[in-house]
């Protein structure tokens, strides 16, 4: 068989497949229409819309501008310090997860067992989490900084694990080769290698848990989600408005450097 | 003075790797070992720093026996010899100058090994060494950054910031180019006259081997085939490092003929 | 900045040379970093020995999820797959749609630069906007039920997509556009032709990647009204039937990792 027919062999083959693929999605798509139901849109939408559209371009100042504990900025830095202290506390829980899921660290069926944990710590929703450390420390935001240190956990474990597996581990031959002890070939021989892959990671994680931190007032958790939601049911659209200006900025601001500080300890 | 006594190592599996090996290396030589891979070359290095444990004989170092030394004592040893790797084995991470400071590792305090602070003698030795192998300006670059040359460059400044006697290479050209190839053995050849430090090199680039070498050592099937000097190797003693078995076939057959 | 407020240390050796060494950033950052953390523990009310003296709760309430109350399962089914039907509309009109957006957010492709940074500056604040808020604000627009979730989760996928999208399309090589340009093709065409075919491989996979985040998003939007099984999770976590909450976790957990499976089988082959 030369190239020419081979590749006629395979052209046809492909396209079939795409077909069955794209068959498939169409199938799914006209499935998934049968979920919207358009009988509950209400007439008040469009002016509803309006109105927040209204309240998002003239925001309360007041509001946006207060020093005091009530005023966005102070939310904000709750929820930063939320997002701050669950992400360090989370990446330090993950590392012995991450190890202990690693395959070229442990045998094979407790990776497999410890990876199961992960997806299921993974799955559930921060919310849930968050309705239960409320039972343990009461509502406010060290409900959220728990809740988000657990969150985190999943992620970071599993973004962890591919630096391990990705460990130089040539390095130890020389370091034998120079007298070096065991604590000696971790601390100057694994950690070197690990340190900044893990604190890039941790950096955006950071910027993640930022997000959800602002959603965990929902279920009182604290930061700057209950303010929000309370405006939002009381129809105060400007407040809504200050309130998302404020937490636009700010993500928008910790994303920038965020990426920044990534791409420098990436490359060095 | 490196000294082996019939000395035979044989792996867990019954292999021998080395068999009746009976050399002496003086001190401030430069010895190249030769010969096919899997003949041996690698084990007899490892040898002499206890990578390896040797199964018989004696291997005596400076008036050492080292097949005696435990623990403390065998990392103490190792700490008077370097060695140097064919993949540089260099964490690449992070600076230059870190890389250096990682053979000095051993004899820091107890908080300084926790911490990673280096003094500044520590930092002075290893600049030191870095200007030695003529990289001085890469001191603070991440060692990711740097050619394979370089790097090679970096290890070598690593094991001669540990002050050693002894400097043990393992194939340390063999994922190099030609041009820097010749610089790194360049190195060598320096370190090796100015400083007086022995060198034992394992090397499959024979030219390279009769160039800078003084002493060829020819290993096959691991037993020494050939010990002399560089000059006097010729065609007839290279085929018979290298093609040992063809050349015995031959007169085996050259014996029928004439007998 | 830094190394003129800290000058560089110099090391003299012995041969005469200087080497000049940066002051290192370890020491300031440590200080910036445990700031930090005591800031953070005065602004959350961080209470250790309350954690110690009641984090057994937590795990009293796993207690009380497990084992999961079985029976439940049949009314769970309805709205698990009102999820998985919001996920994928959500995410298929995202990301098809997620494509002009691209387009018209290319630097490289449209000209004018009042249009792609207002295109740019939208997907930002799109993206910025926590799914959960945006469903909210969904629900006072269309009602309670699917359709606000949908469009939710429509808006982050568009926001998502749309960004790593125009990256692509940023960074594709543009000598085939310019060629296809120059014999009288326009720019749709150009595009279609030139560009579409190297970043199509990228965009499937992001999209895919997107779905697989949506279908956990779309799972807690029912705690907002927004439809979904997030509904029958409010419920349970209201009324502390924790056996259900268990079940339906439990259910969740198995729907995203089928999902999870499928999916990256799909972007493993597109990589």
């Amino acid at each position: 068989m030369n190239l020419v027919e081979k590749q006629l062999y395979h052209a046809p083959r492909n396209n079939r497949y795409i077909l069955l693929i794209s068959a498939v999605l169409v199938v799914l798509f006209a499935w998934s229409i049968t979920a919207v139901n358009i009988e509950n849109l209400e007439q008040s939408g469009m002016s509803i819309a309006g109105s927040i559209l209204k309240g998002i371009i003239s925001p309360d100042l007041d509001l946006l501008l207060a020093t005091g504990t009530q005023g966005v900025a102070y939310l904000l830095v709750e929820t930063i310090a939320i997002a701050f202290l669950g992400t360090i506390i989370g990446s330090i829980l993950a590392i012995p997860l991450a190890f202990f899921s690693a395959s070229n660290v442990v045998p094979k069926p407790v990776a497999f067992i410890t990876r199961l944990l992960l997806i299921f710590i993974r799955t559930v929703p921060a919310l849930v989490y968050g309705l239960m450390f409320i039972r343990v420390t009461g509502p406010g935001p060290f409900a959220g900084v728990l809740t988000i240190a657990v969150i985190s956990i999943g992620m970071l474990a599993k973004l962890y694990v591919d630096a391990i597996e990705d460990l130089d581990t040539s390095i130890f031959e020389s370091m034998t080769s120079i007298g070096c002890t065991t604590f000696e070939k971790i601390r100057y021989g694994i950690i070197p290698q690990l340190f900044s892959v893990f604190l890039s990671i941790m950096i955006y994680r950071f910027d993640m848990n930022l997000r959800e931190a602002s959603i965990l007032g929902l279920v009182g958790a604290g930061g700057i989600g209950a303010p929000l939601i309370f405006a939002m049911n009381a129809y105060r659209w400007n407040e809504v408005g200050s309130i998302l200006i404020g937490l636009v900025v700010l993500i928008l601001i910790v994303e920038l450097t965020s990426n920044k500080i990534r791409t420098k300890l990436v490359r060095g | 003075m490196i000294e082996f006594k019939n000395v035979e190592k044989k792996y867990p599996n019954n292999v021998k790797a080395l068999e009746d090996i009976n050399i002496q290396i003086p001190k401030g030589e430069f010895v190249a070992v030769i010969g096919l891979s899997g003949a041996g070359k690698s084990t007899l290095i490892r040898c002499i720093n206890r990578m390896h444990d040797i199964t018989r004989g004696k291997l005596i170092v400076d008036g050492i026996d080292i097949g005696k030394l435990r623990g403390y004592e065998i990392r103490k040893f190792r700490q008077r010899i370097g060695m140097i790797f064919q993949s540089f084995n260099l964490v690449t991470r992070i600076s230059v100058l870190k890389n250096v400071l990682v053979s000095l590792v051993p004899e820091l305090s107890a908080w300084r090994k926790v911490t990673g602070i280096f003094s500044r003698e520590h930092k002075i030795k290893a600049l030191t060494a870095l200007e030695q192998v003529g990289i001085l300006d890469k001191a603070f670059v991440r060692v990711d950054q740097l050619s394979g040359g370089q790097q090679q460059r970096v290890a070598l400044a690593r094991t001669l910031a540990q002050n050693p006697e002894i400097i043990l290479a393992d194939e340390p050209i063999a994922s190099l180019d030609p041009v820097t190839s010749k610089q790194v053995m360049n190195d060598f050849k320096r370190i090796n006259e100015e400083m007086g430090i022995t060198v034992i090199m394992n090397i499959h680039h024979v030219e390279i081997a009769l160039e800078y070498a003084h002493r060829i050592l020819g290993v096959r099937d691991g037993r020494i085939v050939y010990d002399g000097s560089a000059k006097d190797v010729t065609e007839e003693v290279l085929d018979h490092i290298y093609k040992g078995r063809e050349d015995v076939m031959k007169e085996v057959e050259g014996e029928k003929v004439y007998v | 900045m830094y190394d003129k407020i800290f000058p560089p240390k110099k090391i003299v050796l012995a041969s005469g040379s200087v080497v000049k060494e940066k002051r290192s950033r370890t020491p300031i950052i440590l200080v910036l970093v445990i700031v930090g953390l005591i800031l953070s523990f005065r602004f959350t009310n961080f209470d250790f020995q309350q954690l110690m003296s009641r984090w057994y709760e937590f795990f009293v309430i796993i207690g009380d999820m497990i084992p999961p109350k079985w029976e439940y399962f049949p009314s769970l089914w309805q709205p698990l797959l009102d999820t998985i039907k919001m996920s994928i509309l959500g995410s298929f009109l995202g990301a098809v749609v997620a494509v002009p957006v691209a387009f018209l957010a290319s630097t490289n492709i449209i000209k004018a630069k009042i249009i792609t940074m207002i295109t740019k500056v939208f997907l930002s604040i799109l993206r910025t906007m926590p799914t959960l808020v945006s469903a909210l604000i969904a629900t006072f627009i269309f009602g309670l039920g699917t359709l606000a979730g949908t469009v939710a989760i429509f808006l982050f996928t568009l926001a998502y997509v749309g960004k790593l999208l125009y990256e692509q399309i940023e960074n594709a090589s543009m000598e085939a556009f310019e060629a296809m340009e120059s014999i009288g093709m326009n720019k749709l065409q150009a595009f279609r032709y030139a560009i579409f075919p190297q970043i199509l491989p990228n965009y499937l996979s992001t999209s895919l990647f997107c779905f697989e985040g949506n279908v956990r998003y779309a799972a807690i939007l029912g705690y907002v009204g927004a439809g979904g099984i997030g509904l029958l999770l409010n419920e349970g976590l209201g009324w502390r039937d924790y056996a259900s909450v268990g079940m339906i976790l439990l259910m969740l957990a198995i729907t995203v990792f089928l999902i999870e499976t499928i999916s990256e089988h799909f972007r493993k082959k597109l990589t």
